[in-house]
Formats: structure tokens, sequence, C-alpha cells
């Protein structure tokens, strides 16, 4: 490899960037958005989940727990149904994603000290959602069992009997307040750098293309692996300008806290850029047509980053088939190094099963994209 | 002019038949995604792993603890013997979650005292965090209910059956086992349909605006409607098709049930077909090279899945992107897919989605052909 | 002028934000005349062009084309012409015959009179045998040929040929204007651009046009005329230079610029003339040879607005 050829076609790329400030403005800005709408928007909170509620004692006892219900930051009592028929339509249409059903004979069978069953119809379409909703939901209820019972215990002159035998005290580590944007957002920072690298590496060479210059380079000394370096070096930078930006959107918009290493960040920011750079880079050298380039660079950014990287779903619950694809999932390394650094705060030394995956993808993407050139020449 | 639109069909037929890239791509990488990632999208937990310290070694102990791993919900991967192990555990390895009972625990319950079971949690992965929380508390409350139960069973043994007692009995509807491959392989559906028919519609008309057909085309008579209708109608067949492969796949395959009225989801397959083509039709139409259409393409595509209810719940999200998700087709379309796969409800109920549909494809195809005839310029 | 013009162009501007494209052009072209629009790059050829065909709309002016208002009947007048672009913007990835097949559909030819159209499209382009072949594969003069079958599958009255003949071989270019020669005959309209000038002296008529604004126009003929006024001579002189300066300053010469290797002086009286030699010669010029030559329109151009056209090297 000769460093002076390289370095004359980064070059020559950072010039052709600075001359088109709009695409440059695009470069910077555009994550920016993505960043934006995904920490916003991508969350598994559920809070005010819309609740319906049928009463059908409409007793004080029933409307003790129907205030547990309206007193928790987690659900909206949307409506106090009228009768099963409304509480039916309104699961169907959506407009509510739990019912609770008070039974007539509530306060009777609480006195009598038969088993009182609340109904809790729960829109399982979206299972995690209804699954959130039911621990929730299993809190409120469990919590006025508990008030009820003490209170019974000691109208009856059990106080000794009036504790709550075993309570349950929580240590949360990394994510104290188990905020899904401190879990998410991280995530969201390598699907847009996944995008952005898939789109700056292959544009850069289609163009090349189509001006009929990639000729004009074939044709000189160059060799491949330079003309490939040399062409995407200026990219890394603009990528990590771009990541940079998204991290400290991250951390000073949204609060996701930030324990790791800069070194670290940076260090597994730059091997993931050099992944994603040269797989597009591939592609676009491999189809040399635009739609090609776009579609494959689609199939193999967007999706696989956000199902199989970890982003999202947790890796240990798919089938081990779907664990092993994971494996291939270059996006799932930095996933992994991302959370672990902004939440876990890892270093360099902690990163190493991360560090040493995207290195060797990185050797076998610059080794298949070389070829794949080589190949298209000929 | 049903002549002048007949041939552009035929041509853009004739055209996806000789191109390799294509065919290929519209065949094999859908079925591929919808096997793989209907199985990746899972928020279930189950066989969450568990370490445990014991300091209380009591009777009671053991039980509570044999109570986690009784229900599958959890396995004990680690006996540990003091905190200090945890350190290099909790968010170092696989094990997201630590029971910890300190000495002292049944002789607490024995003296009708509090007795505490310390639970330390990896928050990394919140969503797991929070559902293993949910299984924890109802875990514990019931041991702590059976305890007290018994105790008060040896004091006074009459006074037991009147004690009060509520639960929770939770009856999910449409998805009673909580299956997550029956929420997320009509979101797969859906999502795969999008991304492919927004690439290949964004390009149709910005490649031949490059290659200089489009020119060609505009000085012959054909109107600017028949021309999007031209470009239109053989994506919308081939969208079609990936819809019924896709859909016919993913339902065999995973097992998840259609209740519904075939004839809706058509109706709601044509209606979102017809808003991502409108979506790729403007793409096309803004645009004016090919790079332009594909960064654009993929900007669009990004937050559109994301925020599409596909994962994230659109009800977690705050009130303005909210607003902003009403702009997705993805959002109606996932709506009606899991309504009439796995609610069974009809247009009575689809009718709002539906509605939004066609009046997005509207405002999308109106823009785009106006949009077009000032490109001309 | 002809009764009826098969194109009436009345004070053609386009702007485009301030740049002025075209710049009150008017002409008019008979029928089955070939008119050529000659200027360099830029000048406002095919932005005029693109208006006739109704690509873009025209800022103010009016122009009709086999007489349909080009604003207000651009349907009508679409299903009247042909248009060729340089780009000869074919589907690569059909045949010869669907490409032939797909245009004739968009201009509504069907059945019978497109069967004979494809077969006349193929035999013209000299493609038959190879209708099935992708046209990918053809070379710069075979899809040149194929574009124009496309573009007369439907025997349109008017045809816009915009710098047909770029980047074709030679040999394909004169093939190309007999065909056009032909279609001529057969009594269709062509307007043609160029900025090659052996191609201008295939037209019957021309029009000069520089910064958008038509600087001459009638028969090559009548424009040498008009823009060389009094004889014009070729003289080789060493060193040139030198040759061209004093040249310029010698009696009667009214124009002189450098031609290759020679200069191209017009001198206005027979006087003058005969002096030019001593005149050299007393200034320490050393003269090779000095003859009267036909002008070209190359020359007639370069006097007329004082450079060469571009891309001169090939003409």
């Amino acid at each position: 490899m000769n460093l002076r050829r390289t370095a004359a076609i980064g070059r020559k790329e950072l010039i052709q960037i600075r001359r088109d400030p709009r695409s440059l403005l695009i470069a910077v800005v555009l994550p920016l958005i993505q960043i934006l709408l995904l920490g916003y928007g991508a969350r598994l909170d559920a809070d005010h989940i819309p609740v319906y509620i049928l009463d059908q004692e409409g007793s004080q006892n029933s409307q003790a727990l129907l205030k547990g219900f309206q007193a928790s930051p987690y659900f909206d009592v949307v409506k106090v149904a009228r009768n099963y028929p409304e509480l039916v339509r309104a699961i169907d249409a959506d407009r509510c994603k739990l019912g609770i059903v008070i039974p007539w004979d509530f306060s009777e069978r609480l006195g009598d000290g038969r088993p009182v069953s609340v109904q809790a119809l729960l829109d399982g379409t979206d299972n995690n959602s209804a699954q959130l909703a039911e621990g929730y939901a299993t809190a409120v209820v469990d919590s006025y069992a508990n008030r009820i019972q003490l209170d019974w215990f000691s109208r009856h002159g059990l106080s000794q009997q009036a504790t709550v035998p075993v309570s349950v005290d929580y240590r949360t580590w990394f994510n104290e307040d188990l905020e899904s944007k401190n879990f998410i957002i991280p995530g969201t920072v390598a699907l847009v750098m996944a995008l952005m690298g898939a789109l700056l590496s292959s544009l850069t060479i289609a163009r090349e293309w189509e001006r009929g210059t990639m000729e004009q380079l074939i044709a000189s000394p160059v060799t491949p692996l330079e003309i490939m370096i040399g062409k995407l070096a200026p990219y890394l930078i603009i990528g990590l300008l771009d990541a940079i930006s998204c991290a400290a959107f991250a951390v000073g918009w949204f609060g996701v806290p930030f324990r790791g290493g800069l070194g670290a960040f940076f260090f597994t920011t730059t091997l993931f850029l050099i992944v994603i750079l040269g797989i597009g880079y591939m592609i676009s050298v491999a189809t040399r047509s635009q739609l090609g380039a776009s579609q494959y660079a689609l199939l193999v950014t967007l999706m696989p980053t956000a199902m199989l990287s970890g982003f999202a779903f947790p890796i240990d619950q798919m089938p081990v088939a779907i664990r092993v694809v994971s494996y291939v999932v270059y996006s799932r390394y930095y996933v992994s190094a991302l959370k672990r650094i902004f939440l876990g705060g890892a270093g360099i030394n902690d990163l190493i099963p991360e560090i040493i995956a995207m290195a060797i993808y990185a050797a076998v993407i610059a080794f298949f994209a070389t070829r794949a050139f080589r190949k298209q020449i000929e | 002019m049903l002549n002048r639109v007949w041939r552009m069909i035929i041509k853009e037929f004739v055209q996806l038949k000789r191109d390799r890239y294509a065919r290929f791509v519209l065949i094999v990488p859908p079925i591929l995604q919808m096997l793989i990632y209907g199985y990746a999208a899972t928020f279930e937990v189950n066989h969450v792993k568990i370490a445990v310290i014991d300091y209380d070694h009591s009777q009671e102990s053991r039980d509570l603890l044999s109570r986690f791993t009784f229900t599958g919900r959890f396995e004990a991967a680690k006996i540990l013997n003091n905190e200090r192990e945890l350190k290099s555990l909790i968010g170092e390895s696989d094990i997201p979650l630590a029971l910890k009972i300190g000495p002292g625990f049944a002789e607490a319950l024995r003296k009708g005292e509090t007795a505490h079971l310390q639970v330390i949690v990896d928050g990394s992965n919140s969503n797991t965090a929070l559902i293993a929380v949910g299984y924890v508390n109802q875990i514990a409350n019931q041991f702590s209910q059976d305890y007290a139960r018994n105790r008060l069973n040896q004091v006074m043994p009459a006074m037991v059956a009147n004690v009060p007692q509520i639960d929770l009995a939770p009856r999910p509807w449409y998805n009673p086992d909580l299956n997550s491959q029956w929420f997320f392989v009509p979101g797969v559906i859906g999502s795969i349909t999008l991304i492919l028919v927004v690439n290949i519609t964004a390009f149709a008309i910005v490649r031949e605006r490059e290659i200089g057909t489009l020119e060609q085309i505009m000085v012959t008579p054909i109107r600017p409607f028949e021309l999007i209708l031209g470009k239109t109608i053989p994506f919308f067949l081939v969208g079609l098709a990936d819809v019924v492969l896709v859909a016919v796949v993913g339902t065999l395959w995973f097992q998840v049930p259609f209740l519904g009225n075939p004839l809706v989801l058509l109706l709601g397959v044509t209606l979102f077909l017809l808003s991502t083509l409108g979506v790729g039709l403007l793409i096309s139409t803004l645009c004016s090279t090919q790079q332009q259409a594909f960064a654009s393409g993929f900007f669009f595509l990004n937050p559109a899945f994301i925020l599409s209810g596909f994962a994230f719940p659109i009800t977690s999200m705050p009130r303005a992107m909210q607003m902003l998700t009403y702009l997705n087709p993805l959002r109606y379309f996932l709506v009606i897919l899991r309504g009439t796969f796995l609610k069974g409800v009809g247009l009575n109920v689809l009718w709002p989605q539906m509605t939004a549909l066609a009046a997005l494809t509207f405002v999308l195809l109106v823009v785009s052909v106006a949009r077009f005839r000032k490109s001309i310029d | 002028m002809d009764p009826k013009p098969s194109i009436v162009v009345d004070n053609l501007v386009k702007r485009f934000g301030k740049f002025v494209a075209v710049n009150r052009v008017s002409f008019q072209i008979r029928s089955g005349e070939i008119f050529g629009l000659l200027g360099p790059n830029g000048s406002g050829k095919s932005t005029t062009i693109r208006m006739l065909c109704g690509l873009l709309t025209p800022t103010s002016g009016s122009a009709t084309v086999v007489g349909f208002d080009i604003a207000r009947q651009a349907e009508e007048v679409r299903r009247h012409i042909g248009y060729m672009s340089q780009k000869f913007s074919l589907y690569d990835d059909l045949t010869a015959v669907e490409n032939l097949e797909f245009f004739g559909g968009l201009y509504g030819v069907t059945g019978d009179a497109l069967t004979k159209g494809i077969a006349w499209a193929l035999g013209m382009s000299g493609l038959a045998g190879n209708e099935q072949a992708l046209t990918r594969e053809f070379s710069g003069g075979w899809k040149q040929r194929l574009a124009l079958g496309c573009a007369v599958l439907h025997r349109p009255r008017v045809l816009f040929l915009d710098e047909p003949t770029a980047g074709v071989d030679p040999l394909s270019r004169r093939q190309f204007w007999d065909l056009i020669h032909q279609m001529s005959r057969e009594g269709i309209t062509i307007l043609v651009t160029t900025h090659y000038m052996d191609e201008a002296e295939y037209c019957n008529r021309l029009a000069l046009i520089e910064s958008g604004r038509i600087v001459e126009m009638g028969t090559p003929g009548e424009i040498k005329r008009l823009a060389i006024h009094g004889n014009l001579l070729l003289i080789e002189a060493a060193p040139l230079g030198d040759a061209l300066a004093a040249v310029k300053r010698a009696p009667g010469v009214t124009d002189a610029s450098v031609f290759g290797a020679a200069l191209h002086v017009v001198v206005g009286d027979q006087q003058s003339e005969r002096e030019l030699p001593a005149f050299l010669a007393a200034r320490g010029i050393r003269v090779d040879r000095i003859e009267p030559i036909a002008p070209s329109l190359e020359d007639a151009f370069v006097s007329l607005t004082g450079e060469k056209p571009a891309g001169d090297a090939d003409s």
C-alpha cells in the first residue's frame, strides 16, 4: 500500500465534500433529526396505559380500589364503563388496553372471606405492553389487598398478625429508574450510524461510476485497497462527527447517562464505522446500480440492526438458530459496546470481545470489498 | 388512454423480468426476513437467569427461592457465597437479576416482623427488568399471603376462612398466551412491505429522469396522470404479490391465527400499498437524482419503521411525537393487520384507519402529480 | 414567406431566474424544410427546442407548431411531433423491438400500423436481424438510428432533433443526415440544433444563435455572404502571431483570425488585396502561401459573433 496515493484520493474526496456544503449539511443534520425522532419515539415505558373500569358493585370498597387505579401513574382511567359490552367494544376498537371488572358481590365476598377475583381484561395483541400492564395492575390490587387485610387483622385484635411477612427491596444498577430511553437510545446511535455509514459510502462510489471517473482511477497505478481506504477515510471523519453529535444529543438532550470512557467510545465507533463504510462500499461496487445499492443497503442495515442487534429485542430470548444468525450482524457488537459504555461505564479493557469481533469483521469486509472491486473491473 | 397506460405497465414488467437483482430482491429476502425477524422480535421474558445469595440457609429462605425456579420464568444460574461476587456478575454476564436473602430472614418471619428479600437488578434492559420485577413481586406477594395464612392458621385456625382475599385474574384477549410472535409477525409483514415498496417506487421516476427517457415520454401525448398510473400499477401488483407471499409464509410458519375477514384485510392492504406508493412517488418527484432518492428513502424509512407501533407503543410516545405518527401509513396498517389477524374485527372498528390511509393516499398522489407537472420545467 | 409555415416562433423568451436563456427569438419554418439552430453550448438552442416540444413553458412570447399553440394546445402539438435528444433516451434493458413498441404505444400507434412502422424503423436503422438484442449492446450509431425510429414511428409532421449526432462516429453521422434528408423529402419539417459547422451546411436554412439571441438567419450561402464583406484569403505565414498582428493593421482588412496553422483574412477591396504580400514582407514576415478561398460557415460564425463555436475540435 502506498500512503501517498491513498492520501491523494482522500484529499480529492475531502475537496469534493467541502465544495458541496449542502451534502455536508445533510450528512450532519440528518442524523441529529433521526436521533431526535427516535429518542422521543422509541420508548417502551408503559405509563398512562388507557384503562376502562367496569364497577358492577359501586360500593365504597369498589370505589377505593378504583381510586387505586386512578392514583397510579401507570394508568389513565379513561372511563368508568356502564356495562360489559361497552368495555368489550372499547378493547376491540383500541380505546383502552386494559379493562378492570369489579364484580357485583365484591364487598360481600370481602366481608365473609370468600376469595374475590378482580378481572383484568387485557388487550393481548401487544404482549409486552399487556405484560407490563398486568404487572402494574397486580401491584395496585395487591397493595389494596394488603391494606384490607391489615385493616381486618387490626379490627379483629390480631395486630401481631398485621404485618406483611416479606417485603421486596430493589436495588437497580446501571439504569436506576428503569427508564426505557436509557436502554434504547444508545442503540439508536448504532441504528443511525449504520444507515448513515452505508448511505455515505455507497453514494460516493456510485457518483464515481456515473461520472466515469472510476475508470480514470482504475487506469492509474492505484490499487483497489488504496482506492477504498482513500475514498472512505474522509467519510470516517464525517461519521465520527455524526457519532459524537448523536452521543452528545443523547446525553445532553435526553439525559442518558454516559459513564464509560470516551476513548472506548471513539475506538468502538471507529471500528464500527470502518465495518459499515466497508459494507456500503462493497454493496455499491458489487451492484453498480443505485437502485440495487439502495435495496441491499437497506436490507443489511435497517432491519438487522433494529431486530438482531439487541437494540430493543433481547438476544438471549431468541431461539438458538436466530442467536447464531445474530453473530453475523455487525451492529450487535457495537450496540452491546454502546450500552455497556453508556450505562455500564465500560472502558476499552471491558470491551475486548466486541472489539475483536468488529476488527475481524472489518478485515473480512475489506478483503471481500477489494475482491469485488477487482472482479468488477475485469 | 388505456393503451398508453397498458404500454407503460408492460414495459415495467419486461424491465423487471430482465433485472436479475430486482427479481431476487423481491422474492428471497422478504421470505428470509419474515422467518428470521419473526423469531427475533420478541419481548418475552422467560428463563431469566438469576444469581442467588442465601445467607440465611433456612427452611423459609429455601422455600421462597424455590418458588422462583418453579415457574420457568427464572433459572438459578449461579449460587453465590457473598455480595462481592455480584460486582463482577451483574452487567458483565448474561445474568440480569440477583436475589439476596440476608441472615435473620426466617427469624424475622417467625417473630411476625417484616423480612426482607433484596433484589439486585441490571436495569440496562429496562423492559426485561420491569417485567422480571413484576414476576418477582407476584412471587414474593404469593409467598407473603401464604405465609400469613399459615401463621394465622397456627394461632386461630377458625379465623383463616374469614380473611379477605383479593387477586387479579388477568384475561388476555386475542393472544391468551401473550405470545410475542402473534404480535410481531403481522408487524414484520407490514414493515417488510413498507421498506420494499417505498424503496422501489422512490426510484421509479427519478431513474427515468436521469437516463433521459422521462423527457422522451413527456413529449408523447401521455398525460402526467397516465404516466403516474402506468408507473404505479406495476409496483402495486409487485407489492401485492409480496404482501401475499410474506403473509402466507409468516402465518403458516408461525401459526398465527387469522380470525378476521380476508376481504377487510385485502382492502387494508390495498390502501396501505397505495399510500406507500404515494410516499415513494413523492420522493421520486421531489428528487432530481437517484442519489437524493436513495438518501430520502433511507431517512423516511427508519423513523417510519421505528415509530409505527411495530415494537414501541405509540401511547408511550410524547404527545407531539404521537401526532407525527399520524403521517405514517405503517401506523394504520399495523392496526389493521393486528385487528384482522388477532382480533377478528371488521370495518365497523377499522374504518378510522381505512379512512386515514385513503386520505393519506389521496393527498400524496395529488401532491406527486402536481409536483410532477412542475418538475418538468 | 410560405402562407402556411409549419412552425411559427414569435418573440419567444425563457428566463431561469435572472438568467435569460432565450431572448426574443422569432423565426418561421416551412413544411418540409430542414432548419438548423446553430450556436455554441449554452446559447439557448436546446431551451428553444424544449419549449417548442412542450417540455418547458415559455416566459413570454408565443409559438405554434403545425398550427397549434404550444402553450395552450400542448397535447395537440405532442401528437404531431417527434423529438430526439442527444442522450438517445432509450431503455437499455429493452430490446430494439420493445423500445419501438413502447414508444409507438405511447403515441397510439397500434395494430398493422405498428407492425409496419417497426419493420420500417428496423430497416431504416439497419437493426433488422438484431431486433431481439438488448439496446445496451448497440453502438452509438445504432442507438441513434433506433432513437430516431422511436421518434418518427407515429409519422409526425415535425421532427425536433436536439444535437442528434453528439458522440457518434463520422460514418454514422453521414448515414443519419441521409435519413434526415429523406424524411424532409417526404414532407416532414425538421428543426435541428447542432454545433457542428459541417452539419449546419446540410440544412436548408439556418439561424445563428448566441447568448439567447438570433444573430443571423438565412440559407448557409446567404449567411456566408452576409457575414463576409469582401474576399476571404487564406494566408500561411511565419511567425503566425506576428502575421496576425500585422494583418489586422493592414489597410482594407476588415477581419482576421487564426484557423489551424493559417490565417483567414477578409479584405474589402482588390487594391488592398494586391498590396497585402508586400505589406507583410515589409514587416519581416515570410509569406508561404496566399490565395482566395470560399468562406465556410465557421468563417461566417466567427465573423458574426467574434468567437468560435464550442466543440469546434470535431469540426
